[in-house]
């Protein structure tokens, strides 16, 4: 008897993985060399290697290294997060607003800001050094904090996929009008702060920021692995994944949990880079086709690079006066979505 | 008696969908359920599958209650199959009956020589090795629906659930997977529970039939049985008679224009 496997389904497409490979290290290396002050290649490396002048020094290792990490690890977070979440929820338009993850940590971003210049209302400039390194820590919290109200809500009423959605929708809505009233009523231009940190944006991104992602990064795609075959139920009806004789709750859960905890330290870190999470598992999609197992890999590929590519553009267009990241990834990629919404028909 | 259910009721709000029904699934049987729609056929295969919860009554697998199974267990020995199941993007047929083995595999196993011969063996029960490597989105609803069949079959398991598996084939497959059934139930000793809109196909594959009316049980027993009785026609409201046939079995013939007026 022959066997029916068919090798077009089991070929690993070696050029799509070796052509985003180096989309991404090329991003990444022209990310390092080019910027808005102007250094020789040669400087660069010497700087890199650990013996460049002070200012190469500064510029690289201070400044743009820790940017661009952040950077990656960000939009690997993001893209991650949104082709987990548009798995299970199985809509294609999910992203880390859906679970309210994006709203809950702009509302605690903006509470927490609200607090403390009110604590701080002597001067105004504590405000500018102090509050801004808790920016990730909060806006993470946040986001847990409204994922976990959501999800128990999702829990407690026994909602299916799409109910969710409508309720993370709903209840995302809500947190992001309280957030928005808290800063029209402020109505100061000292929230200038919450608005830069809203468009999404690596600017003044450290080691610190660098070291506060990596911890997650690796916990989360450490499990990813034990999650690929539930993954792949779960893009079955309910009753069919149970049927095969999946765990639903519990998978679904983890899964939801892993996509928040990226997400939501992404967010706290960068802002809600939303667009991302939306467009990049769309990409990995149609690069992977039936290679169900290389989407999540692409999605982190094309996420890295995406949000590196973004950030230079931005720094190289805009020149000391920023594009801010989130506006460049919407511009870049709404005409990419369009281009992709044709397979749909 | 491996599999039962002991007088289940099942009330969506206001709404009951089963009424005290009992039901005993016994190996190398072929069991069809019949009734109008909305009679409870569906819901009472969900109760079957445990994937329904039961207000009164308990399903129960070797005496232990379907709820308190892990589904991983479950899978291994009984598999059920909805009614117009959603087909995941970009799969393709093979890719869908190897979901079949997820229960039979550990979270990084990969396939085993054993595996990839049962998914051929569904696939070729099925009739679909042609079509083996084609998306579930280019399919004709026929071979959509046998390619859901061959999943359920890949579980391997003892007991096979399968609701309106029939619907949306044409007399040809329709046939051909009653015909399956039937070699499935007496040649591997599968219980096979199905719910069929086609009273003659339901009358002629069944061991027995169980005949169901807004939840309630009407009844139960052989074919002939039923033959000798007029539940089908004041159940559906109907003008029908039974016709006897060469082969033995009861023919219920409708003829057009029979609706009580």
């Amino acid at each position: 008897m022959t066997s029916s496997t068919n090798s077009a389904t089991r070929a690993t497409p070696t050029r799509g993985i070796l052509a985003l490979t180096l989309l991404a290290v090329g991003l990444i290396l022209i990310a390092v060399l080019l910027g808005v002050v102007d250094i020789p290649t040669t400087e660069v490396i010497a700087a890199l290697a650990g013996n460049g002048s002070e200012q190469s020094d500064l510029i690289i290792l201070t400044i743009r290294l820790p940017r661009i990490l952040t950077g990656i690890l960000a939009g690997i977070h993001f893209a991650v997060a949104g082709t987990l979440l548009q798995s299970i929820t199985r809509n294609p338009l999910a992203d880390p607003t859906i679970i309210g993850i994006s709203q809950g940590a702009t509302l605690a971003v903006t509470v927490f800001l609200f607090f403390a210049v009110y604590r701080f209302n002597s001067d105004a400039n504590a405000l500018y050094t102090l509050p801004v390194s808790w920016l990730p820590l909060v806006g993470c919290v946040g986001g847990l904090m409204s994922g976990l109200v959501i999800y128990s809500l999702a829990i407690a009423k026994r909602m299916a996929a799409l109910q969710l959605t409508l309720c993370g929708i709903a209840i995302g809505a809500f947190l992001h009008a309280i957030a928005m009233g808290i800063v029209v009523g402020w109505g100061s231009s000292r929230f200038e702060i919450v608005m830069q940190w809203l468009s999404g944006s690596l600017y003044a991104r450290g080691w610190e920021h660098v070291l506060f992602l990596l911890p997650f990064t690796v916990a989360g795609l450490a499990v990813l692995p034990t999650l690929y075959r539930p993954v792949l139920m779960l893009r079955f009806d309910e009753d069919v994944a149970r049927s095969f004789g999946l765990s639903y709750r519990l998978y679904f859960s983890l899964t939801l949990g892993v996509a928040s905890i990226l997400a939501a330290s992404a967010v706290g870190a960068v802002g809600p880079l939303i667009f991302v999470g939306l467009v990049v598992p769309h990409l990995a999609r149609f690069v992977a086709g039936r290679h169900f197992a290389l989407v999540i890999p692409f999605a982190a590929l094309i996420g890295a690079a995406l949000v590196t590519g973004a950030d230079l553009a931005g720094r190289l267009v805009g020149g000391p006066e920023e594009i801010p990241i989130g506006v460049v990834t919407a511009f870049a990629g709404a005409p990419f979505l369009l281009f992709l919404l044709r397979r749909y028909r | 008696m491996p599999l039962r259910a002991d007088e289940i009721t099942i009330k969506y709000g206001a709404m009951t969908a089963l009424d005290g029904l009992s039901i005993e699934v016994r190996p190398g049987e072929i069991t069809s359920l019949i009734g109008p729609n909305g009679s409870g056929k569906s819901t009472a295969l969900h109760a079957l599958a445990g994937l329904a919860r039961c207000t009164r009554g308990t399903v129960s697998l070797d005496t232990k209650p379907i709820e308190t199974w892990r589904r991983r267990d479950l899978a291994k020995r009984l598999s059920f199959l909805p009614q117009n199941p959603t087909s995941p993007e970009n799969m393709s047929v093979e890719q869908l009956v190897r979901q079949g083995r997820f229960a039979h595999l550990g979270l990084f196993q990969s396939f085993s020589r054993k595996d990839l011969a049962v998914v051929d063996w569904a696939l070729e029960q099925t009739g679909l090795v042609a079509l083996s490597d084609r998306d579930l989105a280019n399919l004709s609803g026929g071979e959509r629906q046998r390619a859901w069949i061959a999943a359920a079959l890949a579980q391997e398991a003892e007991i096979l659930l399968l609701d309106e598996p029939t619907s949306f084939l044409d007399i040809g497959h329709q046939v051909e997977v009653l015909e399956l059934l039937d070699r499935l139930s007496t040649e591997r000793g599968i219980a096979v529970v199905l719910a069929i809109h086609d009273l003659n196909h339901a009358m002629a594959v069944a061991d027995n039939v169980i005949l169901l009316s807004k939840g309630k049980l009407i009844f139960e027993g052989r074919s002939q049985a039923l033959a000798n009785t007029s539940y089908l026609q004041t159940t559906f409201e109907v003008h029908g008679n039974f016709e006897a046939t060469a082969s033995g079995e009861p023919y219920f013939r409708v003829p057009l224009a029979s609706t009580p007026t």
